[in-house]
């Protein structure tokens, strides 16, 4: 069986982002290929470019480029999705207020339910981890049920921790009695519906729902976890109100090897203790105290164990174990001291991260391993509590962003070196361009396109066959109409009518030769007459842009210079700035970890005088009694 | 029940009352006792009395202690996050207009539509008969394909007028076969960016992945 906690690993905010624009770009008359993946056409190039980072979890870069292609407008047919999916990826970055205020916005509009529903959910989630406690419960409160059943279950769950979290354990009881779920979230829900009883002092009440949690048959480590944790509860709840023989039974189904069976030997020594049977009781506890001292229940049991001997007027042992307890006390202390000067020499973050993989960011990072050193063993309860992870999540945020100015800083330099040269190729390209201008007389191309398109038209309107002929036809038409001139200042010379018979069956051949390639020549001439107009135009258009860019490109550089000047000074205050946060979530972070070990510190001082004043009764009741043993 | 092992059951039952979280943090370990206190047998009732009170804080007090702090130094975070990430855009986006502008911008990406008959290995574009981009897919790279994401795999600039696109596509086939295919478009420049996609389609009829180039402008 697939523990609950994989389960929910697997199915992060990534997955429901992809869901999200899935929801949106495909209606509910697209049916899915049952073999496969849907098939998605893209809409626009650049909503897709973003998806290929989104979807390969680094959402740094999508959210560059998606917030560059909406400036640009390039997303003009998934603009609600890009907008949805903004929400996501600020979400995804711990950017809670402003993907809430997104969201907000987006929300209130056109967005089908399940749409809605996940984006709500994803958004309380994150505010519930990050403290923001009331609006969380806003968020999670517009969550419908009519949602995925794992993630409405997860959501209930997720409710009543918030609910319990703020001691409104009332609340907690009727949202968790009222909820029917999954048999598998059902654990889940009837142990925080008991301990919310207990809370309130309602421990009969409570039995029920902890006890069916504490007889869960399951091989999964998840739910075994569970059921001892359960266990231990009842039991100590038990303990709590004086009902110690109720308390050990429980207490013993809890598992030797488990992460609670400290507390366990711990609760079932106190019932044994409790009844009287302090005999009994040293053999959990006498267990117990072979443990590693870091445990606190380790560490009550060496009180614990001296205490026994000493209800069994054993004052010798007792006195032995509590001079044992003092000086292991003092060693622990010595080494708590180690490491919080450790931690205050500033080195604790830097080891926390030694072998993070450092290249995206992702607000479902997780440290997975702790480093190897002597302050780990007492932090190890803090390192995995929200309040550190968070802090430590937006330490490592603040790390990679400031190591990306300093990587855009860098090209910066080269942004110059364009602009540059940019300058310089203009200003060499100038003269040329300039000289190219003045040499071309585009007016008068235009002129001479007109006067040539006139002409044609005044050849066809006139049926001016011969003036579209070959120039070998031309000449030969010219010399028909010499002769015909010459014929005709001769009208009766009887000599040249035979010539004046050639003269007119030449030039009938000919008018007929002309005549008949008429129209496909004037159709020819039409046609280059065509391409000349585009020609021109073409130069017109080029021109044209010549004498823009002649003119734009000192501006646009001037611009540009201006954006990279821009851009250097924000790089500069925001680099400064993050050092500044930087150093702030660093003490932050230090600081938890300062007090966690100062609160061990405290607890075994603490312990290391109740030893001491436990030994000093003993040694005074042996100096009182040693005289009346004398004679 | 004597009254200080009353004591020391009760130090330890604030911390075994926590609820029960979900999902990972179930793996984290159980959280240690709250405010100690925990007087041993023997210990003056004074110090007793102040277990009960102790209990009452969740296991996390610590942390809630710095509560505050910790949400001012949140909210200041989120805004220099916010700042940053806008940089980040204008950055983005002054680059592209600096080193391609539109004139001259050419853009080539490339979508996987299904893929049920072609696993992507590598891309190779050719443009005017010269290598301009050259890509090896990794599992995530194909996956995020798959998913409907379109990388923009070539970015330059060319000059106005036409030019000859060749891609060449490497992969498997079907049964693992291997498998090369090359989709070509001649295409106009104009002064305005160019952007062309390279699209790579399972051709169902044939049970054969298809590969187009198609001109969005």
């Amino acid at each position: 069986m697939t523990g609950l906690a994989d389960m929910l690993r697997t199915f992060k905010l990534g997955a429901v982002l992809l869901a999200l624009p899935c929801a949106l770009a495909f209606g509910a008359n697209v049916k899915p290929d049952p073999n496969g993946l849907p098939p998605h056409p893209v809409k626009d190039l650049h909503y897709g470019d973003v998806l290929f980072y989104f979807y390969q979890d680094d959402y740094f870069q999508a959210i560059t480029r998606l917030l560059a292609a909406q400036e640009l407008h390039r997303v003009p047919n998934t603009e609600g999705e890009a907008e949805l999916l903004l929400g996501g990826l600020y979400l995804s970055l711990g950017e809670h207020v402003e993907a809430g205020r997104i969201f907000d916005a987006l929300l209130a509009a056109n967005t089908t339910e399940p749409v809605r529903n996940r984006a709500w959910y994803y958004l309380g989630k994150v505010w519930y981890e990050r403290g923001y406690l009331e609006e969380s419960e806003r968020a999670l409160r517009k969550v419908s049920d009519k949602i995925d059943p794992r993630i409405n279950a997860e959501r209930y769950m997720l409710l009543a921790q918030l609910l319990m979290r703020q001691d409104r354990y009332d609340d907690a009881i009727t949202l968790l009695r009222a909820w029917r779920g999954a048999p598998s979230w059902t654990a889940y829900a009837n142990f925080n519906l008991g301990v919310s009883l207990v809370r309130l002092g309602r421990l009969d009440d409570a039995i029920p729902f902890l006890d069916s949690v504490g007889r869960i048959e399951s091989r999964s480590e998840e739910f075994l976890a569970l059921k001892d944790k359960a266990n231990l509860a009842l039991g100590f709840a038990f303990l709590q109100g004086k009902r110690a023989a109720e308390a050990r039974p429980i207490l013993e189904r809890i598992r030797i090897e488990g992460p609670y069976s400290s507390k366990a030997l711990l609760g079932v020594g106190w019932a044994d203790a409790s009844l009287g049977e302090f005999k009994r009781a040293l053999v959990p506890w006498l267990a117990l105290h072979k443990r590693n001292l870091l445990d606190a229940a380790v560490q009550e049991s060496f009180l614990a164990v001296p205490y026994a001997f000493g209800e069994l007027h054993a004052d010798g042992q007792a006195a032995d174990y509590y001079s044992s307890a003092i000086e292991s006390f003092d060693a622990e202390l010595q080494q708590i001291d180690a490491s919080i000067e450790q931690i205050r020499s500033g080195n604790l973050l830097e080891r926390l991260l030694g072998d993070d993989k450092r290249d995206t960011v992702t607000w479902y990072w997780q440290l997975q391993n702790l480093p190897d050193a002597p302050e780990s063993r007492y932090l190890y309860a803090l390192l995995a509590s929200n309040d550190f992870q968070e802090g430590l999540k937006n330490y490592r945020v603040l790390n990679y962003m400031t190591r990306n100015l300093e990587t855009w800083r860098d090209s910066l330099t080269a942004f110059d070196d364009i602009i540059d040269t940019k300058q310089k190729a203009y200003t060499e390209r100038v003269p040329k361009a300039d000289a190219v201008l003045a040499s071309t007389d585009l007016d008068g191309l235009l002129r001479k396109r007109v006067d040539f398109e006139s002409r044609i038209n005044e050849i066809e309107q006139s049926n001016d066959v011969a003036a579209l002929g070959t120039p070998e036809e031309r000449a030969t038409w010219v010399r028909l109409k010499d002769i015909e001139e010459y014929l005709a200042a001769h009208p009766d010379d009887p000599d040249l009518a035979e010539m004046r018979e050639k003269h007119r069956l030449m030039k009938g051949v000919m008018y007929w030769k002309l005549s008949e390639s008429f129209k496909a020549r004037v159709w020819n001439e039409r046609r280059s007459v065509k391409e000349l107009a585009a020609s021109l135009k073409e130069t017109q258009r080029r021109t044209l842009q010549v004498q823009q860019a002649r003119q734009s490109i000192p501006s646009d550089n001037g611009e540009y210079a201006a954006r990279v000047s821009d851009v250097r000074d924000r790089i500069d205050r925001l680099h400064d700035r993050l050092a500044t946060v930087s150093d702030d979530q660093s003490h932050f972070l230090q600081s938890l970890a300062v007090d966690e070990l100062e609160r061990q510190k405290d607890r075994i001082a603490t312990y290391q005088v109740q030893a001491r004043y436990a030994l000093a009764s003993i040694y005074d009741r042996a100096a009182n009694q040693k005289p009346k043993a004398t004679p | 029940m004597n009254f200080n092992s009353r004591v020391v059951s009760i130090t330890l039952c604030a911390a075994v009352l926590s609820w029960a979280q979900i999902g990972p943090s179930l793996a984290e370990p159980p959280a240690p006792p709250a405010q100690s206190a925990a007087p041993a047998p023997g210990a003056a009732p004074a110090a007793a009395e102040a277990a009960p009170a102790a209990d009452a804080a969740p296991a996390a007090s610590a942390a809630e202690a710095q509560a505050p702090d910790a949400k001012s130094l949140d909210q200041e975070v989120q805004g220099l996050k916010k700042d940053v990430v806008e940089l980040n855009k204008d950055l983005f986006v002054l680059e592209e207009e600096l080193l391609f502008p539109a004139n001259t911008q050419v853009a080539v990406f490339l979508s996987m539509d299904v893929g049920t008959f072609f696993a992507l290995d590598a891309v190779t574009i050719k443009i005017d008969n010269k290598e301009v981009a050259n890509h090896l897919y990794t599992a995530r790279e194909a996956d995020a394909l798959l998913k409907g994401g379109v990388q923009r795999i070539y970015l330059g600039n060319q000059k106005v007028g036409k030019h000859e696109l060749v891609a060449f596509f490497t992969g498997k086939g079907t049964v693992e076969r291997d498998y090369r295919r090359g989709a070509t478009l001649v295409f106009e420049k104009g002064v305005g960016a160019k952007y062309l996609e390279l699209k790579i389609t399972d051709r169902v009829a044939k049970h054969q992945p298809e590969f187009l180039v198609k001109d969005w402008e």
